[in-house]
């Protein structure tokens, strides 16, 4: 048997998880019915955003504006459901803002060739103003009914929510289609190597646009899991998700440059970043040391991503053999 | 090539003045002088980081630190000020912390493999989590006027000393860019860095050295910045990130690195600083003022993509 094959990050990260909820277990009232729901609940939507980040970031791009789409497909869903529409409706409306919005995005990068951050940065600014600007109530929307939160508040067998559920199909999907369809593979081929993947018979900037609206779809389903959880929505709250979407995506092993990258090591990378930032909270840490978590633990995770460690041991050792021997080569 | 930038610059110049002439005709204030100096003066803390941001995307990097470096910064100086009550020990913690977070970005750049964007994306957070660890949330105020004097002082009456200061290093950055070695080498890093590896010139140096000196300058412009709103507190410089960059993508300097003018940031500038003052006298909220600016800077990068591929004609390049 190849113990090699078992070895693999994704396993790495799965055991960390696991070892980590033991210890949250032991240490903590984590470990309970409300623990687990809360927890299921919680990862749901952030599953689903990062695993939208992680294609768009497999294929060398990034979305900033992530989060501020998130809020504008949650206020279609509400204010459409406010309006007695069917749920098939408000949500199949939330979905396409969420790829039209996204799919803008990766058009004007394509189509102009700027670098996606920089569209997306402005993006995000627009999309804030948007809110402010033109949405009634800056977008705020209260008091939604049953016909919205039915699918955030709903749990089979009393402990598994509905959207945890939904969650799991989507990202079983997405994985599925990641490894075994000519559209996954070319993912991974743009983000790779550009050129060779047009000698391949790619068209690269048709890939990246297709990205975008699944990105945008995505991040329609992570809008709507996250929304309708609650009974109001305010658009401008979804800010700032790309930050948490990004993290579990390079902690998981997405490459940040592209290229490579599996989406399960993205689901553990959720749940791996939102028992980090529990724990914080258990040991009674400030709401806002977050921010700087969030910073820090992509710092890291890019870093051991994009380093070549073998050549670094080799430097190292130079080093210390140079320091060895009293800097007399040196 | 020359004749071209100068012709886009002349295309910023009249927008600049259609912006004056239409704001005046909106609220005929805007045309008295003071309003007009004052214009001069909301500019202070952006045209500083601006020209650090300018080598910076020449490069082909960017640095979305900036407004919190400058937040940091600021945090830092009302901290220990109200610790130790001496201004001068202030400014020196507030600079040497800028600095600090400027070096940290560089060296992590030219160190690692990690890109540009997603250092300062993770330093971003990181600086600003530094500054709610620090400040949480309370805010510094009751600085000394000696201290906010340095930076809202009135020459002749009119020109604040702020726009002074501004231009001293505009003049400063131009010269580095346009006529030593300095501004060939950035932009030689933006086109092809290994080839400049090649001939000898270490590329790591010039980038440490220029991410350091957009966290010295952000530490320069939260000075500024904290003379004139005189209490330093978390929310500070949150929304200077995209008014930095768009003033330097607006000026002409490309996203992909290579080209690039300081003057046409300096114009940039200029042009934002008149949209947040006429906004502010026509009653826009600052959402509003976001909003446009978001627009103005796929706009400009738009119409820069759409120059430079006439320019290049119809060769295809990936």
């Amino acid at each position: 048997m190849n113990m090699k094959r078992y070895l693999t990050r994704e396993t790495m990260l799965g055991a960390i998880v696991v070892a980590f909820m033991v210890f949250l277990s032991i240490t903590t009232h984590f470990n309970s019915k409300s623990g687990f729901f809360s927890l299921m609940l919680d990862i749901s939507p952030t599953m689903i955003g990062a695993l939208a980040l992680s294609v768009v970031i497999i294929t060398g791009n990034i979305d900033i504006s992530a989060g501020t789409i998130m809020g504008f497909v949650a206020f279609v869903a509400g204010i459409l459901s406010k309006a007695d529409l069917p749920p098939v409706v408000f949500m199949g409306a939330a979905l396409l803002t969420g790829m039209l919005l996204a799919g803008l995005n990766g058009w004007i990068s394509v189509t102009f060739k700027v670098p996606s951050i920089v569209v997306t940065l402005a993006m995000n600014m627009v999309h804030l103003g948007f809110y402010a600007t033109f949405l009634p109530n800056s977008g705020w929307v209260e008091n939604l009914e049953s016909n919205f939160t039915w699918l955030g508040r709903g749990r089979f067998f009393d402990v598994v929510p509905y959207i945890f559920v939904v969650a799991v199909a989507v990202a079983a999907v997405l994985i599925f289609m990641m490894k075994y369809t000519r559209f996954g593979k070319s993912l991974y081929a743009v983000g790779g190597n550009r050129q060779a993947a047009i000698y391949a018979g790619i068209n690269p900037d048709q890939t990246v646009i297709k990205v975008y609206l699944l990105e945008g779809l995505l991040l329609g389903v992570a809008g709507l899991l996250k929304a309708t959880t609650a009974n109001e929505i305010m658009p401008s709250s979804f800010q700032g998700r790309e930050m948490v979407f990004i993290a579990a995506a390079v902690v998981g092993g997405i490459n940040i440059m592209g290229g490579s990258g599996k989406l399960l090591g993205t689901l553990f990378g959720a749940v791996l970043v939102y028992l980090l930032s529990i724990t914080m909270i258990y040991m009674g840490f400030q709401d806002y040391y977050q921010f700087a978590l969030q910073g820090a633990i992509i710092l890291v995770a890019v870093f051991v991503t994009v380093t070549d460690f073998h050549v670094l041991r080799k430097r190292a050792a130079r080093l210390i053999g140079r320091l060895g021997d009293g800097g007399r080569r040196a | 090539m020359r004749a071209k930038d100068i012709n886009y610059q002349a295309i910023l110049g009249v927008v600049l003045g259609i912006l004056v002439i239409l704001f005046g005709v909106l609220e005929p204030v805007f045309f008295y002088p003071d309003v007009l100096f004052d214009v001069t003066a909301i500019i202070g803390e952006i045209g500083i980081m601006a020209l650090a941001m300018t080598f910076i995307i020449t490069t082909g990097g960017i640095d979305l630190s900036v407004g919190y470096m400058l937040q940091l910064s600021g945090i830092v100086f009302g901290a220990v000020f109200a610790g130790s009550g001496s201004v001068p020990l202030a400014v020196l913690s507030a600079l040497a912390t800028g600095t600090a977070c400027g070096l940290f970005n560089g060296l992590v750049i030219a160190g690692t493999k990690i890109p540009p964007l997603v250092t300062t994306l993770a330093t971003m957070n990181l600086y600003r989590g530094l500054s709610f660890i620090i400040a949480g949330t309370n805010s510094y105020s009751g600085f000394p006027e000696g201290f906010k004097r340095l930076s809202t002082t009135l020459l002749f009456d009119t020109v604040p000393i702020s726009f002074v200061y501004l231009l001293i290093l505009f003049l400063l950055f131009n010269l580095f860019y346009t006529r030593g070695s300095l501004g060939k080498q950035l932009k030689g890093i933006g086109f092809n860095e290994r080839a400049l590896v090649f001939s000898g010139i270490k590329t790591k140096r010039i980038l440490v050295l220029i991410y350091s000196l957009s966290g010295v300058m952000s530490a320069l412009a939260s000075l500024v910045y904290l003379g004139r709103l005189s209490a330093a507190r978390t929310s500070m410089g949150n929304d200077l990130n995209l008014q930095v960059i768009t003033a330097v993508v607006l000026g002409g300097t490309s996203t992909m690195g290579g080209v690039g003018s300081v003057a046409g940031t300096f114009l940039g500038v200029l042009i934002i600083g008149v949209l947040r003052k006429g906004y502010t006298l026509i009653n826009f909220s600052g959402n509003i003022f976001n909003f446009t600016l978001g627009v103005l800077l796929i706009a400009a990068l738009i119409v820069f993509a759409v120059l430079e591929r006439k320019r290049s004609g119809k060769k295809k390049s990936c």
